[in-house]
């Protein structure tokens, strides 16, 4: 299976990789069929995501997914971070293999329960 | 950058003294071994070399060495030639539960089609026991199928002993036959089809440091088989269609340096892997040697690493030059952990994270020591990102002293 460059280089060098001790809100879903987790951490000032933080179990494509979404996320707004898509973190990834896409529906699952985690408490 | 290869169970690089060997028969030496004039008795001659060579090396005569294009298709002329032609004596066939795919595959086709399938189970040491063999043997069995030396863990199984059974079944007056696929097997053990008691034997060349696209089936003398690749008279009828001249060269110059250097290459190998696991085990926390550390093939080594996937540490390795392998695959969001580590009773997780490290003759100290410099870091990358690996940290933090 090929992987791109920039697949590679999440692998090698993930980004944004790690715990935040005083994340705002934090999520870990589970892929129930083949146990791949993503744990994801966003801490928020100033109206953005000021740190993000993720740590990953699983294939490939989980690890990269982690790392791209993590690096996408730093800086924006939530409503910006409302707005991406598995597509979009699937192409910060450098690609994914067709029978790959799940990694990114599961990082996006983890953006999704972490903005919800936020909203509930009214912290927007 | 550096690279090393560290995957001689996958394939091995085709040695110079081998290639020299068949380009005659990729240029001038063309002939058609059925040819009756000067140019295809010469390849005649080749052949006939070759399987001499090839029959040298597992103790078999040259007439009962069938050669084929690799090991499934051995594998396939071996379980199913033998099924069909046999069909009237039973159905029934016991194999285990770590077979190479190929193996796998046909036994399961087999089980569509009204044969009945017994998979032994391994054990924690990756072998199978011979009173299972004995205690699933029925009347109507007629195969036993069962692999020399396991693919990914390179376990070596009781095959001796199983053909003392089957010889003892035999002498009863069952019809019962033994195939051992001994693809991994050859480079890294002697082999002796009369030793092992097996009736047929799968052989490949490019575990032998010869081009892949050809192999041989060792079918003992009056054993008889349903041929698979029908419309030639070749292989003595078993295996139609053009032989294919400077492979079979290939193989049988292959065969022959196997032989010829096989103790040394063993003791080359035994010794470079004891220093690659003593470095693993000093180096990096956390590790689970898979199969028994006995009884194996001298090149192999298989680990799984705690809180991390297998796929993520082979890519790593591979972006530093280290070629590996991994027994599992993630498709779909499927999880196709090792059927192999997990036969070994080895759960979810370690089976994700099993490594398959194949050394080669040619392997040199200083490239195990390259390993043993990247795979530490390779390792900790990945721990570093593990929520599992984080998990049990916090854990053994916690933990009394």
């Amino acid at each position: 299976m090929a992987y791109s460059q920039t697949f590679k280089d999440h692998l090698a060098r993930p980004r944004n990789a790690g715990t935040l001790p005083d994340a705002d809100a934090e999520a870990e879903p589970v892929n129930p069929v083949c146990g791949d987790r993503l744990r994801l951490a966003l801490r928020l000032g100033g109206g953005r995501i000021e740190a993000v933080r993720f740590l990953a179990y699983g294939c490939p494509p989980t690890l990269a997914c982690g790392s791209a979404l993590a690096e996408l996320l730093e800086g924006m707004t939530l409503e910006e971070a409302a707005r991406v898509t598995r597509a979009r973190v699937a192409e910060a990834a450098g690609g994914l293999p067709a029978r790959r896409q799940h990694a990114a529906a599961l990082a996006v699952e983890a953006l999704r329960e972490v903005l919800r985690l936020i909203q509930t408490r009214g912290e927007i | 950058m550096r690279r090393v290869y560290f995957d001689h169970s996958a394939t091995t690089p085709v040695d110079r003294r081998v290639v020299e060997a068949m380009l005659p028969y990729l240029t001038e030496r063309f002939g058609n071994p059925s040819s009756v004039h000067f140019y295809g008795q010469e390849a005649r001659g080749a052949v006939d070399r070759a399987r001499r060579e090839v029959a040298n090396l597992v103790g078999a005569r040259p007439n009962e060495v069938v050669f084929l294009s690799g090991g499934t298709e051995a594998n396939n002329l071996a379980i199913r030639g033998l099924c069909e032609q046999h069909a009237e004596q039973g159905r029934h066939v016991i194999t285990s539960s770590i077979e190479h795919s190929s193996v796998r595959g046909i036994c399961d086709a087999l089980g569509r089609r009204d044969w009945e399938v017994t998979r032994l189970p391994v054990y924690d040491d990756g072998l199978v026991r011979v009173e299972d063999v004995r205690a699933a043997l029925r009347p109507d069995t007629v195969l036993v199928t069962l692999m020399l030396a396991n693919n990914e863990v390179g376990t070596v199984q009781p095959v001796a002993e199983v053909g003392a059974l089957v010889r003892e079944r035999r002498a009863g007056g069952q019809k019962l036959w033994l195939h051992t696929d001994a693809v991994q097997a050859a480079g890294g053990m002697r082999v002796d089809v009369d030793e092992l008691g097996c009736d047929l034997l799968s052989l490949s060349a490019h575990k032998l440091y010869a081009p892949k696209g050809v192999g041989a089936l060792y079918v003992r003398r009056g054993v008889r088989l349903a041929p698979q690749n029908i419309g030639g008279h070749q292989e003595r009828e078993r295996r139609g269609g053009t032989e294919s001249v400077p492979l079979i060269v290939a193989f049988g110059e292959a065969a022959r340096l196997t032989r010829m250097e096989l103790e040394a290459r063993v003791e080359h190998v035994a010794r470079l892997r004891e220093r690659f696991e003593a470095g693993v085990e000093a180096r990096v926390a956390d590790v689970v040697h898979n199969g028994d550390r006995t009884r194996r093939l001298p090149g192999v080594s298989n680990i799984s690493f705690r809180f991390i996937e297998g796929e993520g540490l082979l890519i790593n390795l591979d972006m530093q030059g280290v070629a590996v392998s991994t027994g599992s695959a993630c498709s779909s969001g499927s999880l196709e952990p090792s059927p192999v580590i997990r036969a070994l009773g080895r759960d979810d997780e370690l089976a994700r994270g099993s490594i398959r490290f194949s050394l080669g003759k040619d392997t040199t100290e200083a490239e195990v020591d390259y390993v043993l410099e990247v795979l530490p870091r390779a390792v900790e990358t990945l721990r570093r990102l593990s929520p599992l690996y984080q998990k049990a940290q916090a854990e053994r933090a916690g933990a009394p002293a």
